[in-house]
């Protein structure tokens, strides 16, 4: 069937405000196949959702859709199915729930304060350079059990491993590059660990001590290792960044949060409905299925775009409008199903304490918009920089 | 092994689990309707709050209390609720029969 609506999510364009093009595409074009790139893509809440929740057809083996290079990346858990998939999370699920990460929020306040001390007598900082994205990283070396001084490295090199080039429909030699980097280091932080056999209760510790007793490969070890430094860092500064951002744009809702600070955890899961940062997972065709009239071969590509799902007027009344007091609970900002974010609580009381600290110490905040900058994938989105001033509260 | 969930409808499914494997993900994987598994199992969203039968509830391991936490938040809330997340299925759990609560 010809579509009348050309959607490319490589395209730097598109990429820059992806939802007039999701708009087009849940009216028009529900199950949309590009004709550029051959992959299919799904755009309305309810068939996004299925989507995820079904693992038997949609498999996670591939999670982005380029090509297939030479490049073997270890097994990750979040390109496994069942039942792999379960014997890898289920190590560290455990370890994310909210009761579990509850506890590390007196560290993720002192680290805040930490950061905010310096940059608070200025009037101005980048939101996302000085702030949103040491947070994050800090904490998960911390996790980890890694040296807090590899922050740096591990953020460009997991910079560099998610970066696309505009138009560009492969993965190049510097994501392979950063993806090696990556593995090094964990291979590394392994081989030092024999070496100083005292055991620690971190979750390179624990995991080290899954593959000891054969409840995971080597590789998979690196893999896990890969995974928590990249998910666990960038999409949780680009969730804090845009908060910062959408606070502003929408001045009302800061004055309310201001007045009700209890309405922040709500104002958290609209901000991840709204605008998150993981705006599209790729998924495997198992079996042939047709949708809307349309029929998706085994081993075809399809692209879950859950910003879409999240501005469905299928869904949601006033899908575009960011309010604070929504509270949605059935939003596809951290997926779904199986695969669902498994560091989605963790997220959760970074940005909670963050905003938290951001509403005790600033009165009023601009974004200065003309010098803000994006980073660039078809599947997370999100600022690379966000210049802000502000005053002080009194 | 097996468990069989229950619509509000009455309809029954068996589902074959995996030794290992949680309930919620068996569900999802065989397609349970009302059972959506929204966090993946971080024991977070309550979507898939289950009423356990109550010749089968004491065959389970007492719920832990980020769970009972979770549970305490929602209407349907009674003594036999559990999230079928936080089961993980064993030998002791064959055949055991949950009920879909639907709206968590």
């Amino acid at each position: 069937m010809n579509s009348p609506v050309e959607f490319d999510p490589y395209d730097y364009a598109t990429q820059d405000d992806p939802f007039p093009g999701y708009k087009a595409l849940r009216d028009h074009a529900p199950v949309y196949r590009s004709r550029k790139h051959g992959f299919w893509l799904l755009s309305r809440y309810d068939d996004v959702l299925a989507a995820v929740r079904d693992a038997k057809t949609f498999s996670s083996r591939i999670i982005t859709l380029e090509p297939l290079t030479d490049e073997e990346l270890p097994p990750l858990v979040i390109t496994s199915d069942p039942p792999d998939h379960g014997r890898l999370r289920h190590l560290i699920a455990p370890m994310l729930t909210p009761a579990a990460v509850a506890p590390l929020g007196e560290d993720i306040r002192q680290l805040t304060r930490r950061l905010l001390a310096p940059l608070l007598p200025s009037g101005r900082m980048d939101a996302i350079v000085d702030f949103a994205q040491r947070l994050p990283m800090a904490m998960m070396c911390r996790l980890l059990g890694v040296p807090m001084e590899d922050e740096d490295d591990l953020r460009r090199w997991t910079d560099m491993a998610v970066d696309r080039k505009d138009g560009v429909f492969t993965t190049t030699e510097e994501n392979n590059l950063a993806n090696q980097s990556i593995y090094r280091y964990f291979e590394t932080q392994y081989q030092q660990r024999l070496a100083d056999p005292a055991p620690r209760d971190d979750l390179l510790g624990r995991l080290m001590a899954a593959e000891k007793e054969g409840r995971i490969s080597h590789e998979e070890f690196l893999g896990f290792g890969y995974m928590l430094a990249l998910a666990g860092s960038e999409t949780t500064r680009k969730l804090l960044g845009n908060m910062i951002y959408y606070l502003w744009k929408f001045k009302d809702q800061w004055k309310l949060l201001q007045q009700d600070p209890s309405l922040l955890g709500s104002a958290i899961e609209e901000t991840v409905r709204y605008n998150g940062p993981t705006h599209m997972m790729g998924r495997l065709v198992t079996t042939d299925i047709t949708l809307h009239g349309q029929t998706l071969k085994r081993g075809d590509k399809v692209g879950v775009l859950l910003m879409s799902g999240n501005r469905d007027e299928r869904k949601y009344t006033n899908p575009d409008v960011y309010d604070i007091r929504r509270n949605p609970r059935d939003h596809l900002g951290f997926g779904g199903g199986l695969h669902a974010c498994v560091g989605a609580a963790l997220a959760r009381l970074e940005v909670k304490i963050a905003i938290q600290e951001l509403l005790h110490a600033i009165d009023d905040y601009h974004v200065i918009e003309s010098a803000c900058t994006r980073t660039h994938s078809p599947q997370v989105r999100g600022f690379a920089n966000l210049p802000i001033e502000f005053t002080l509260r009194t | 092994m097996k468990v069989t969930f229950i619509q509000p409808d009455g309809k029954e499914q068996d589902v074959d689990v995996n030794p290992g494997t949680t309930l919620m993900e068996a569900a999802l994987f065989e397609g349970v309707p009302g059972i959506l598994g929204m966090c993946g199992g971080i024991c977070s969203c309550a979507t898939c709050h289950c009423h356990v039968e109550a010749d089968d509830f004491g065959r389970l391991p007492a719920a832990a209390a980020g769970e009972i936490e979770v549970l305490d938040g929602l209407e349907q809330r009674r003594p036999n609720s559990r999230l079928a997340c936080q089961i993980t299925m064993d030998d002791a759990l064959e055949g055991i029969r949950l009920h879909v609560a639907t709206g968590a």
